[in-house]
Formats: C-alpha cells, structure tokens, sequence
C-alpha cells in the first residue's frame, strides 16, 4: 500500500474518532447545556483504560501500568467507557449537584489539569510522562494483519462504531429523553418548575456523554498503539468544542461536519504537508491559528454551525397529519370558541 | 393539615378544603426579611388573588410555595402533604405548576415542545423504555401531541406550534407560559403577574382562560396588579405587606379595611377615582 492511502486512512480514522467524540460532548453541552470543559480528561481516562486493559501485566515489560489484563479488543473499549463513566459519577456527585454554569466550568478546567498532573506524574498508574505503548493490536492473533492492511482495517471498525454509537445517540436525542435535555440547557428553572429532576438529568447526559468520550479515546490508543500526556493537553478539550460550533451544537450530523473540517482538514491534513525548510515543525503550530481563525469567523458569521440544530416540527413528532391540517389557523390567533368574560379595561391600567 | 382552620373564603361553602396552605413562612436576603411570617390558605377549586404593594414579597412567596426557593422558616402543605422546601422538581409533581413573572420560555424548543416537556409521566424519559419499548413511548408521544395541539388550539397558539418559541411576542409567551403548565394538568397553577405588559383585550382573553380552569376544577392563585380583574374574576384575596399576610377576604370587604387600605388599596383608589 502507498503512503498515500496510509495518510487517506489515518484522516479517516480520525474523523469517525472525532465524530464520536464531538457527539459525547453535543449530549452534554450542545443538548444538556453541561459546559464540560474537562473532556478531554475523560478522554484520557477512556483511552488509558483500554489500552492497560489490553496490555499483559507490566512485569517485565519495562512500563509500570495498572491493571494489565490483557483483555481482547471490544471487551477492554467497553470497560474504558465505563471507566469514564465512573469519573463522571464522580466529577458529578462533586460538583454538578452545587455548581451552575461558569463556575461549573472553572472546576471542570482545574480539574482537567489535576487529572493531566496526576497521569503526567505518577507513574505506577499509567508510566507517567510516557505512557503507553506497546498496546497489542485489536484482533492480532486472528487477522494476522500488518501494519499496512491494520490501518485501513481499523478505520473501518471506528466506522462501524461510530455508526452504532451515532444511530444510539439519535434515538436518545429524538426522544423524550433529548427533549428533556433541551429543555434543561434552555431554563434549568423551569424544567424544574415542569417536574423535571434536573441533577438526575444531566447526570445521565453526563454518563451518555463520558462513555463516548471513554469509546472515542479507547479507539485512539488501539489505533496507533500508544497513548500518552502530550495527546491530551488540557487546551485539546478546545479542539472538540470546535468541532461543535464548526459543525452546529445540537446536531449529530453536524458533529460529523465539523469533525471533517476541524479535525481531519485543519489539524491532522497540515501534519502530512512538507515541512518548510529552516522550520521543522512549524506547519503544526499553524492548527491553533487556524482553529482560532475559524472559530472567530464561525461565532461571528454563523452562529449556529455549519449544520443548525433542527426545529422539530408537529409533523415529525407523530402528530397526525388530519390534526394539524385545516384548523386554528386564522391569523393573529384568535382563540377558537368565545371568551367568556368581559373586563374592563379602560381604567385597568389605573394604577399604573 | 390545616382544613380546620376557622377562616372561610369568600365565595366558599362551610367545609372548604385548602389545596395550598403555608404558615409563618420567612426569607431573607443578607438581612432584608423580603417575607416575614406570610400565612394563608388557598381555598381549592376557586381563583384566589395575591395582592400588595411593590417589594411586599409575593413573588417571592410564589417561589417558595413552588420550591424555586427555600424558605428560612415555617412550612408549606400542598392537600396535606407537608411539601416545606421540597424542592421544585417534587412539588410539580404533586400537581402543582407556576409561570413566571417576566416569561421564561424554553427559547431553543419550539412552541409545541415546550408543551410536550411539560406532559408529566413520560415513559420517554427513561432511557430503558427509548431503547426496549418504543412502541409504548410513540403511542404516549402521539397522545401528547394531540394534546398539546388541541391546548395551543384553545390559547391562539396553533398556527405557532412550529416556531421557537423564542421568536414568540411579550403576549404569546404570556400564553405559551400558562398553556404549558396547563398541559402538565395541575392541581393547583401559580401565576405571577399573568397579565402584566399585556394589552387590553389579551388581558380580556387571559381572563377568560383563567375562569375556564376554575371551571374545570383547577385552584388557582394569582398574583395581580390591576384590581379589576382581581374584582371580576378572583373569588378570594390576599394582601401581603411587608412579607407579611395583612388581610384575606372578599374584595370588596378589604375595601373597607383601614390597614389593607393604607398600604395598598388607597393609591389605587385615588389613581382611579383622578385618573
């Protein structure tokens, strides 16, 4: 296989990827209104998880790990999904039940740099500064493939995946659940006011949220076989947002827009450009120039994304097309039948 | 239980139930006591009107009673149920719904959807049901929106159901607030200033409204400015003052009251009588 496919099916690799892991943050911030301003730290956890649950145990392999179970390969994503989703039981419990808003995300911030802190520097849990490696290819034993054929055969399976994960996340938006959400993210207040338990309710799109950040990040680590601080600074929780206002908060298939043109176009297509001569490395640098320009430009010309959120109109919500058709639609609203009473209301405003 | 009470509202028979009570209830705010001991009833099944001057605390009265606030002391029964910093939540659940003085629409939902989230006990609102059941949760679904169609019918709102509702006017959003709480079929319907900045023959139509719910055995409590409407629709009426409950009564009785007079009547009365 040419190098050139090679780069073709790392960009794909990394646009489901992303795709997954901008639907994990919509759920909580574009649908719930939770500014989760550490995912990436959930990311991480995810990604950790899975690969010291596929690698064997760390005698002799000169890393120093937890857990090394060397579980196969769709067993061990699935527990670093979980494994995220504890760490979001947790960040809850802390701090979602007391904290609105900003505040909320000032603590989510501190917090991703203390779990950046901890897994840059204390070793015996995942190797420190330099992390995993060494995490045994998905299905090695089985397929027998090699590097060449791994990747594109990998891409796939994240394709497959995300297409799971994407059909799942559109049953939940779509139903009541997702209008529940909305209708936290608009007014917590009045949700509440309308019966609605709302720490319970972000606490669910917190977990939804966290268990495709786990998946997200598990995928990377079996993809490239090595995971480690560098891949997740705090400020990479910024890049998924992106995705999210490039794409359109509140909408799946605007997460796999954005995905495409943030992840895939500006940050991983630069990194395969030649470098420029006398500056090694610089084309790298030019991704956040990039993401803030476009950022900018999408905030200010629009707003809403590339992909808007939808208005879910009668008709897609199962109403009978007899029962909308044909009725009440006088101009103005006049009511339909007579109303009753009659105020006065010249000196009504007496008082005013 | 506070139905032993002595008190008989206006326009009540002698056995009177209270679907609302609270007793001595305060709230301060770093010091300011904006309530100071309110205690009253609210009859059930009639309209009751909650009345003072600026700053007296009946908005704040409102959002304690409907658990958007705690309160420092005293207690609350909602048909006696001690309900007393529930919060909110518990409260809507026990049927009881509130709207908002300055109108809080669900802005990014359309207007259908802000009726749809009200309907209470949703099976779509378990994950389990969304994935395993969802013929059940269509079904629910589709009796919902029927529902909420035919309650945007009734309020002038059809022809919006599919706007967001943060496109609606001041006085739709006055209707979509009370359509929404109506479709979560309440008890009891908390309305904070439900026809303030409205014009005249809205205020005629929000009228009619708010008689249709008595009629259709809802207890309602308003807080409301304008005495016209508090005379021609409301059976009984609160006075607060100072976070204090000063007189409840029949309008025309509290007419007469030197105190409810003084703090609040008397410069409307003038208002109206030079104006």
């Amino acid at each position: 296989m040419s190098n050139i496919w090679y780069y073709v099916f790392t960009l794909v690799f990394f646009l489901f990827d992303y795709f997954i892991l901008a639907m994990g943050l919509n759920i909580q911030y574009g649908e719930t209104g939770i500014l989760n301003f550490a995912y990436i730290g959930f990311v991480a956890v995810g990604s950790y998880v899975t690969g010291a649950l596929a690698l064997p145990s760390s005698v002799g392999t000169g890393q120093h790990y937890i857990l090394g179970l060397g579980l196969p390969f769709p067993v061990n994503l699935l527990l670093g999904g979980l494994a995220s989703c504890g760490l979001a039981v947790v960040v809850a419990l802390i701090s979602l039940r007391r904290l609105r808003t900003d505040y909320l995300a000032m603590v989510l911030i501190s917090l991703s740099l203390v779990l950046y802190d901890i897994c840059n520097n204390f070793v015996p849990l995942f190797n420190g500064a330099d992390g995993l490696y060494n995490v045994p290819e998905p299905f090695a034993g089985v397929l027998k493939l090699t590097t060449n054929s791994f990747i594109p055969f990998f891409a796939a399976v994240t394709g497959v995946i995300a297409a799971l994960l994407w059909w799942v996340m559109s049953r939940i938006t779509r139903s009541p659940q997702g209008r529940t959400f909305r209708a936290i993210r608009d007014d917590e207040v009045v949700a509440a006011a309308l019966g609605k338990d709302v720490f319970r309710n972000q606490l669910k799109s917190m977990l939804i949220g966290s268990f495709y950040a786990g998946v997200g990040g598990g995928l990377i680590i079996q993809f490239s076989g090595s995971f480690n601080p560098t891949a997740w600074l705090p400020g990479e929780t910024f890049v998924v947002f992106a995705v999210l206002i490039v794409g359109g908060v509140g909408n799946n298939v605007g997460m796999l827009v954005g995905s495409l043109v943030v992840e895939t176009l500006l940050i991983h297509l630069p990194a395969f450009l030649p470098a420029i001569p006398g500056h090694p490395g610089l084309i790298e640098y030019f991704d956040s120039v990039l993401i803030g320009i476009l950022l900018m430009a999408m905030l200010w010309f629009r707003p809403q994304g590339i992909v808007p959120e939808r208005v879910r109109r009668a008709l897609s919500l199962g109403a009978p097309a007899n029962l909308v058709a044909g009725r009440g639609e006088a101009p103005g609203g006049a009511p339909a039948r007579p109303v009753p009473v009659e105020i006065a209301t010249a000196d009504a405003q007496g008082e005013k | 239980m506070t139905t032993d009470r002595t008190t008989t509202p206006a326009g009540g028979s002698d056995e009177t139930r209270f679907a609302l009570s609270c007793d001595g209830i305060t709230k301060a705010f770093q010091g300011v006591r904006a309530v100071n001991g309110a205690t009253f009833d609210v009859p059930e099944g009639l309209i009751t009107a909650l009345i003072g001057p600026n700053g007296a605390g009946k908005t704040t009265v409102v959002n304690i009673l409907s658990g958007s606030m705690t309160c420092d002391s005293g207690t609350e029964h909602i048909g006696g149920t001690d309900v007393t910093n529930w919060p909110s939540y518990r409260i809507a659940r026990l049927g009881l719904m509130r709207t908002f003085q300055l109108s809080r629409e669900l802005g990014g939902l359309t207007v259908l959807e802000n009726l749809l989230v009200a309907a209470p006990d949703q099976a779509g609102e378990s994950m389990v049901n969304v994935f395993f059941r969802p013929s059940a949760v269509r079904r629910q679904e589709r009796e919902n929106v029927a529902r909420a169609l035919d309650i945007l019918e009734t309020y002038g709102l059809f022809h919006l159901r599919d706007n967001r509702a943060s496109d609606l006017s001041g006085g739709q959003k006055k209707l979509l607030e009370i359509s929404r709480a109506v479709m979560a079929s309440p008890k009891v319907l908390l309305l904070d200033e439900p026809m303030a900045g409205v014009n005249p023959a809205l205020i005629e139509r929000i009228g009619g409204y708010i008689l249709d719910l008595k009629a259709a055995g809802v207890t309602v409590l308003m807080i409301e400015h304008n005495l016209n409407v508090v005379e021609r629709i409301c059976d009984h009426v609160i006075v607060l003052a100072e976070g204090r409950t000063l007189a409840t009564g029949k309008l025309s009785d509290l007419r007469e009251n030197e105190e409810v007079v003084q703090a609040y009547l008397g410069e409307v009365i003038n208002a109206s009588t030079h104006g």
